[in-house]
């Protein structure tokens, strides 16, 4: 912890400013780039003083910079977003990230894709299927790490998908191919522990182990799919503590947009999780209390860390000062411990706008210093 | 007896469609140009069908965004609300908001269904979501109760039904998940009962078909036994075939197959083993092998690999065929 109560972090993504997503695909900046450029700089001076990329980028010389150099910007344009919002656990806004699954597939052995399915709407994902024993080619996330610890004035703290949800969302044709017989329930479920646990030890945990090894300290893993199917909580706390065995780091466990009674008590076996980092405030309602499910972590005697979302990330609307306030408040009522909560945005803000992500993330820093006033001022 | 296949619930865009949709969204492209192409995919789609052996035949619904949508953006009464997970996949939805009791549009439904089965000579098959379902996944704000509202979507859907019929199609298809997710106990029990008697007056001398999945149908074959309905289809990735004794009618029996949670092809001469397993224990007069559930949680082209490999156990299971 940071010696203070409620420390803020953040939890993923952000939006890609507008520069960035010019620059990269090597188009001059229109003035509307200019000016969001010239904008945020003033707030949070992101780029530095006489930075040659940074001019050549704003002389409409985007091919001089190079794509790299723009990622680099893209990359302190996040940590400054984060730092001075006021966070104290920062990462770079995954600037250089497209999205959580087809990269890391990428820097695997044993996997192939086969072609796109609809998430909804007219949205689709690429998706692949194991069809061989799931190896690793190369650990990832190393360069954007190091760049992010060379230039971080927060705590780092790196986000990486899951080896549950990457397996979920992938087809299974090499684990459950080496079933015999019909492929029913129970095949379906061996099938699927085999294959978790494989992408966990052969490329998640050696890409941890080398993240340790250069100085990564706190790593957030990624679960987004740990609630699709409540009857495998199991096989993600399974998962989650053969990607970290034997390994010293402060681990924590991100999920959101799930329902979290139907984990207990399984998810309580990642014995080297040290913080859950759950969405909440989406949930949370007048009509509907988001954050009654913590009273479990107290039921089941479980005193770990928690990553409260006090904001909704799905929403423009900037909850108060007040609003997060007393969310954070009232956790720390169910949870019986305020020294517990870490508070954050419920998930990645990259479907909002900067300007609005930035005001809820500062709506979160001043949420709780109210808070901690109030908890302070109470237990004084 | 007579075994069929037939495919069940939505079919994935092929890679063409899913780029063309997307440009769609970003402006790249126009509608009417998605719209020709989707035309042009379902043709061949039912070119698919036709070639398999397949009946009746669907075209595939590619253009529905989802199983709701269509009813909820033609029938009055709806809005369409947020995304929602489709039971445990990774795929959503965009939940109806109903805010007052339904009103059915005539006419407007069945111009969403695909246009090229109507035109083939070939019996054609519709797709209208199951009213238990619909109902269960819906944010009801109508004021009447679910069970009055299963019942009353039973009976506009039976409007819907004879629409269809009337226009040609041989058989209406009704996905029905929460019905094995959620087994319904009672009063919602009847209700769903009622429901599909009034489907079962629309639909005449056509058939209906109930089509579950995602869960062990095992504790609703009862009520499953007793939906006046020609046939119940049954997802044998999750129900253990064996369990299917317990049916406690000897009809028309739906077999789901292929499971489309994975891409790895079904073995037919395994699925022929289980179909000849089941039909010499339940001997039912028709068996209709199908998906498991929706093949739209597939890729395009694993999805035609599975059908090959359903029309391949067909052939199996053919009278004369080498066991």
């Amino acid at each position: 912890m940071t010696g203070k109560l409620f420390p803020a972090q953040e939890i993923g993504s952000i939006a890609k400013p507008r520069w960035q997503l010019l620059g990269q695909r090597g188009a001059p900046l229109d003035e509307r780039a200019r000016a969001e450029w010239r904008s945020w700089n003033e707030r949070i001076r992101f780029a530095p003083a006489g930075d040659p990329l940074a001019e050549a980028l704003l002389d409409g010389r985007a091919d001089a910079s190079g794509g790299a150099g723009i990622r680099d910007l893209g990359a302190l344009f996040g940590l400054r977003f984060f730092e001075s919002a006021g966070l104290d656990r920062v990462y770079d806004g995954e600037a250089r990230r497209i999205e959580m699954y087809e990269y890391p597939i990428r820097q695997m052995g044993g996997f192939q894709f086969l072609g796109h399915v609809r998430s909804f709407d007219n949205k689709y994902y690429l998706k692949a299927a194991a069809t061989g024993p799931v190896s690793l080619e190369r650990p990832y996330h190393l360069e954007e790490f190091d760049f992010v610890k060379a230039h971080a004035r927060g705590i780092p703290k790196l986000p990486i998908t899951g080896p549950y949800t990457l397996a979920d969302w992938s087809y299974n044709e090499y684990y459950l191919g080496r079933e015999a017989g019909w492929k029913g329930r129970a095949a379906r479920r061996r099938a699927q522990r085999e294959f978790v646990v494989e992408v966990a030890r052969r490329a998640i945990r050696p890409t941890l182990k080398a993240l340790l090894d250069r100085g990564c300290r706190v790593i957030q893993i990624d679960e987004p799919a740990a609630g699709t199917h409540p009857d495998e909580a199991d096989l993600v706390a399974e998962g989650f503590n053969a990607a970290t065995e034997g390994l010293d780091g402060e681990f924590s466990m991100h999920i959101c947009f799930s329902e979290y009674a139907s984990l207990f008590p399984a998810i309580l076996e990642a014995k080297r999780c040290r913080q859950w980092a759950w969405e909440f405030a989406n949930r949370d309602s007048p009509e509907h209390d988001g954050y009654e499910v913590l009273k479990l972590f107290k039921e089941y005697g479980d005193d770990r860390e928690i990553g409260l979302g006090v904001v909704d990330v799905h929403r423009d609307e900037v909850e108060s000062a007040e609003v997060v306030a007393e969310r954070i408040l009232r956790a720390s009522r169910y949870l019986g411990d305020p020294s517990k909560i870490w508070v954050n945005p419920d998930c990645g803000l990259r479907t909002r706008s900067l300007e609005i992500a930035y005001r809820k993330l500062q709506r979160v820093v001043e949420g709780a210093a109210l808070a901690r006033a109030r908890q302070n001022g109470s237990a004084a | 007896m007579q075994i069929e296949t037939s495919l069940t619930g939505p079919f994935p865009r092929p890679e063409a469609l899913v780029a063309a949709t997307r440009d769609l969204d970003r402006g790249r492209t126009g509608a009417a140009e998605v719209d020709a192409l989707r035309r042009r995919t379902e043709e061949e789609i039912l070119a698919l069908e036709r070639r398999l052996g397949f009946s009746p035949v669907t075209g595939g619904f590619l253009g529905w965004p989802d199983l709701f949508r269509p009813l909820a953006e033609t029938w009055r009464g709806f809005t369409v609300g947020p995304l929602t997970r489709w039971f445990e996949t990774n795929t959503f939805f965009r939940q109806p908001v109903l805010h007052h009791p339904p009103e059915r549009v005539p006419g407007a439904f069945a111009a969403l269904l695909p246009a090229a089965p109507r035109g083939s000579g070939l019996p054609t098959k519709a797709l209208l979501p199951g009213p238990y379902t619909f109902a269960g996944l819906l944010d009801n704000r109508s004021g009447e109760t679910r069970e009055a509202l299963v019942h009353r979507l039973g009976r506009l859907l039976a409007e819907e039904t004879a629409e269809l019929v009337a226009a040609g199609y041989a058989e209406v298809e009704f996905p029905e998940p929460l019905l094995v997710v959620r087994p319904p106990e009672g009063p919602r029990a009847e209700s769903v009962l009622a429901a599909y008697r009034a489907i079962a007056e629309g639909a005449g001398a056509a058939r209906t078909s109930v089509w579950t999945y995602f869960a062990d149908a095992t504790p609703s074959l009862k009520l499953l036994g007793r939906l006046p309905v020609t046939s119940v289809g049954i997802d044998l990735s999750e129900t253990e075939p064996e369990s299917l004794r317990a049916l406690p009618e000897r009809r028309a029996l739906g077999l789901g197959v292929l499971d489309p949670r994975t891409s790895l092809a079904e073995d037919p001469r395994e699925v022929a083993r289980i179909v000849r397993e089941l039909e010499s224990k339940l001997s039912p007069p028709r068996i209709v092998l199908g998906p498991g559930g929706p093949l739209d949680l597939l890729p395009y082209g694993t999805a035609v690999g599975k059908l090959e490999s359903l029309a391949a156990a067909r052939q199996l299971l053919a009278p004369g065929a080498v066991a």
